[in-house]
């Protein structure tokens, strides 16, 4: 129990903080490499709610898969430009000011409903629940998403095509 | 930990989120905003999904996350695009919207 | 009934309507002229003894409709005919004059081009079926889009020289002035059909004899029908459009504005002479406007010198006459008039176009004399003027008597007065023409050998084509008078043994001035004319009823068209005009809060969602 309210608190200390340095930070290469930590912080969460494959798939997609690809643009980007890429707010405590107002709200809002503290059991393991469903009840979105990666791949290759 | 206790951290990462959004100038840091907004509600769906012991919002994680990386890669190229016909990745440069 | 007699009425109603659309569809026949102007003859000796052998037939009305606005209560309006003793009568006048001037118009259009003489006998055919389905009209509906059919066709007819600018000027004026008064009849009968539920005659009068009308605002109803026949007929003051009329060819002349169409209006109110009866201050009205009418009339055709202005002031007066008539409570003496009028005034109307054909000119002072070149013209229209001044033995003679004896027999002893100075003046205006055209000293001998009219050397005696109507028409006006006379007609009223001798003592005495005046020359027409002083020149502008119009409509309708004009302008438009210009500010200014930047929208949306939220929560 301790080690679980250890585990949770230090998990949440490292992913706000990631997280608020990914928005705050003045480097725009730094802010994509804290947000590589705010990732691994998500899946450590994930990991605490008995969901290894999605703790696996946000590392391998998200830490890897994601973060590579915007290293890869902010190169390719300054490169074009041919300096380096500025990364700084505007209007910073408006937009704050809004972000706190947003969070007092669903704060407050959550304070008020009653919400189980207790987990129910899972019927097995998640992994294979989540396999079995992705092949039985979603098998039509799962199929519509391979079509959509196919199409956001295909997009993507055509504007990011070099120039004529 | 109770399910208060998730929540209330994706609360607290999506309001994160949705400040560098709001305020970061660089269009690749407002991309990582909303990669953040979208890693909390998949905590949402993650944290929902375990406690109800249903698998539903497990599956629908899987899906946001494709979604997003395709999200990402789309947006990325749409930055690449901006580049090289505006020479700027600076949200406030570019105005076409503007009335 | 005897519903034998329809196709009699058909067969006189329908055949002029298919010669017309013949004419109308057929364009290479109608481009013909000569064909075209004989098949419309046809078509009118077809409904000329049509006519007659239902007159002759008849000893019952004969009614037959057909449905035409469909209603759940059967229908709304029909059409049909109705032929009684009135409208059989009036058929046989407006078949014998409409085909009389149809033979006549053959030689005095004989210089027209052969297209424009074929769309005139489209026109008389048209004019024929409007004129005899308003005459067997059975309803007022029917009545009135006759009725209007006729004013069209009067329309078209004055204006047949439409290249005329003055011709055009005066079909458009005879339009509007006539419609001024159907806008009135047109309100009247739907206010009627309002009050009775009906627009039959026979139902009507059969309600009026019921007495299931009310009284109560029937005086508006009677007064709206009442200046509808007003502006047909000519009354004071919407009689200006009749001598303008004129300008039409002088057939035209003598069919629609002497004979038929003219006499719409009498035709109407002797119709619904019934239903009039129950408003007796209206027939006072009619009365006084009638004999006002008559009297003023007379007065200006004392000052013509176009030879068919005086007959155009002639016919209004008559109508005034048959109005005044009417008004007194007689429509039958009225109607009678009405028949005589029809046949003389058609007569004296071919006449002066057989002399205007003769001499090229419309002006009597530019006469004189023809009476030795035109013989035949002479006598005829001499019959004419002698039937018009109610010289007794001719047509005129009784009818003007029994409109006299009608009014003086109501106790209107105003309108008699006015009507007697009237006869006085008609005489007196009528042989003025006689002496001035037919006698005295010619003007081309007066001037030496003539240059500029050499037409009056030529002058002749019309071809047989015209020569002949006139003649028929001649006899026609002696033989109405002599039969009046063996056979006086019953009257239904009791008139002073004086009043024969008064009306001819009044006729000659007229006779005798213009003699004096004129032939003689014992008294100087110039002295004469000075003795009369303002009143003349007052007649010689018409008594400046035109000016009056124009007056009235540069003084109220141009100033209330510019002030509604100004109001919409600047109130309406204006009111409009700073909304739009709101609108559009207020765009411009919102425009402001689009930056183009995702960033501010986002920022929107979170504003709007926070909101949103709040809202649920209960805190807003």
């Amino acid at each position: 129990m301790t080690l679980e309210v250890f585990g949770f608190w230090a998990l949440a200390v490292v992913l706000v903080g990631s997280a608020l340095a990914v928005v705050l930070t003045k480097n725009l290469f730094h802010s994509v490499l804290w947000l590589a930590l705010a990732l691994t912080g998500t899946a450590g969460i994930f990991l605490m709610l008995d969901a290894e494959f999605l703790a696996g798939v946000q590392i391998l997609l998200y830490a890897g898969g994601v973060v590579t690809v915007v290293v890869f643009a902010i190169v390719v980007t300054e490169r074009l430009v041919g300096t380096k890429l500025s990364h700084t707010s505007r209007r910073a405590w408006l937009g704050g000011g809004v972000a706190a107002m947003f969070l007092a709200v669903m704060l407050s809002q959550l304070a008020r409903v009653p919400l189980s503290p207790l987990k129910i059991p899972m019927e097995s393991d998640p992994t294979r629940l989540i396999g079995s469903a992705v092949l039985t009840r979603f098998l039509l979105p799962f199929e519509l998403l391979a079509v959509v990666l196919l199409v956001s791949l295909l997009a993507a290759s055509y504007f990011a095509r070099p120039e004529e | 930990m109770g399910l208060h206790a998730y929540l209330a951290l994706a609360a607290v990462v999506f309001a994160i989120g949705l400040f560098g959004v709001i305020t970061r100038r660089n269009m690749v840091g407002i991309l990582l905003g909303i990669e953040l907004m979208l890693n909390a509600v998949n905590i949402n769906l993650v944290a929902f999904s375990r406690f109800n012991g249903e698998v539903t919002g497990m599956v629908l994680t899987v899906f946001a996350i494709c979604i997003t990386v395709a999200e990402v890669a789309l947006g990325l190229a749409i930055v690449i695009l901006l580049f090289r016909t505006r020479r700027t990745a600076m949200a406030d440069h570019v105005d076409w919207l503007k009335g | 009934m005897d519903q034998a007699l329809v196709p009699f009425a058909l067969i006189t109603l329908l055949t002029p309507a298919a010669v017309f659309v013949v004419l109308a569809l057929v364009g290479p026949l109608r481009r013909s002229g000569r064909p075209a102007a004989l098949l419309s003859i046809a078509g009118a000796v077809t409904a000329f003894g049509s006519a007659v052998l239902l007159w002759s037939r008849l000893d019952a009305p004969v009614q037959r409709v057909w449905a035409w606005l469909p209603e759940a209560q059967g229908a709304l309006a029909s059409v049909g005919i109705l032929a009684d003793e009135q409208s059989s009568i009036m058929l046989q006048l407006v078949t014998l004059v409409s085909l009389l001037v149809q033979v006549y118009s053959l030689g005095y259009l004989s210089d027209e081009p052969a297209a424009a003489l074929g769309r005139y006998y489209a026109y008389q055919s048209l004019f024929a079926f409007s004129m005899l389905g308003l005459v067997l009209a059975p309803n007022l509906v029917q009545l009135f889009i006759c009725w209007e059919l006729v004013g069209l066709c009067s329309y078209l007819l004055i204006g047949f020289w439409y290249k005329k600018p003055s011709a055009a000027r005066a079909a458009m004026k005879a339009f509007w002035t006539t419609k001024a008064g159907d806008v009135g009849l047109l309100i009247g009968i739907v206010l009627l059909w309002r009050q009775t539920g009906t627009f039959d005659f026979g139902e009507m009068r059969a309600m009026v004899e019921g007495g299931m009308v009310g009284v109560q605002g029937l005086s508006v109803i009677t007064f709206c029908i009442y200046l509808g026949a007003a502006g047909k007929s000519a009354q004071f003051p919407l009689h200006i459009w009749l001598p303008d009329a004129m300008e039409g060819p002088t057939p035209v002349s003598a069919l629609i504005h002497a004979a038929t169409m003219v006499t719409a209006g009498v035709y109407l109110l002797t119709r619904m002479a019934f239903l009039f009866a129950l408003t007796p201050d209206i027939l006072h009205l009619v009365a006084w406007v009638g004999a006002g009418t008559a009297l003023m009339a007379a007065i200006l055709a004392c000052a013509q010198n176009d030879i068919k202005r005086v007959l155009a002031y002639s016919t209004v007066s008559q109508l005034g006459y048959m109005m005044a008539a009417i008004g007194a409570g007689f429509a039958s003496a009225g109607f009678l008039h009405l028949l005589t009028h029809g046949v003389f005034k058609a007569l004296l109307f071919l006449g002066a176009g057989a002399v205007i054909h003769a001499v090229g000119t419309n002006d009597i002072t530019r006469m004189g004399g023809l009476g030795r070149r035109m013989p035949q013209t002479m006598i005829i229209f001499l019959v004419g003027t002698l039937s018009l001044a109610g010289v007794p033995l001719f047509a005129g003679f009784l009818s003007k008597e029994e409109v006299l004896g009608a009014v003086w027999a109501s106790g209107l002893t105003g309108p008699f007065v006015m009507l007697l100075l009237g006869a006085f003046l008609t005489a007196f205006y009528m042989f003025r023409v006689v002496f001035l055209t037919f006698f005295g000293t010619s003007v081309e001998n007066a001037a030496g050998s003539a240059h500029e009219h050499g037409e009056h050397r030529g002058a002749h005696d019309p071809p047989i084509a015209m020569s002949g109507p006139l003649w028929i028409l001649a006899l026609a006006a002696m033989a109405i008078g002599i039969y009046f006379t063996i056979h006086h007609p019953e009257v239904e009223f009791v008139a002073p043994g004086w009043l024969a001798f008064t009306a001819t003592g009044v006729a000659t005495a007229g006779i005798v001035l213009a003699w004096a005046t004129y032939q003689r020359e014992l008294i100087n027409a110039e002295s004469l004319a000075r003795a009369t002083g303002p009143l003349r020149r007052a007649a010689a502008h018409g008594f400046w009823i035109d000016e009056a119009f124009l007056g009235i409509y540069r003084g109220v309708l141009m100033v209330l068209a510019t002030t509604v004009g100004w109001i919409d302008r600047y109130l309406v438009d204006g009111v409009l005009n700073v909304v739009s210009a709101w609108t559009v500010a207020g765009g411009d200014g919102l425009r402001k809060i689009q930056t183009g930047h995702v960033q501010d929208y986002v920022l929107a949306v979170a504003v709007g969602v926070t909101v949103v939220l709040l809202w649920l929560q209960g805190a807003l």
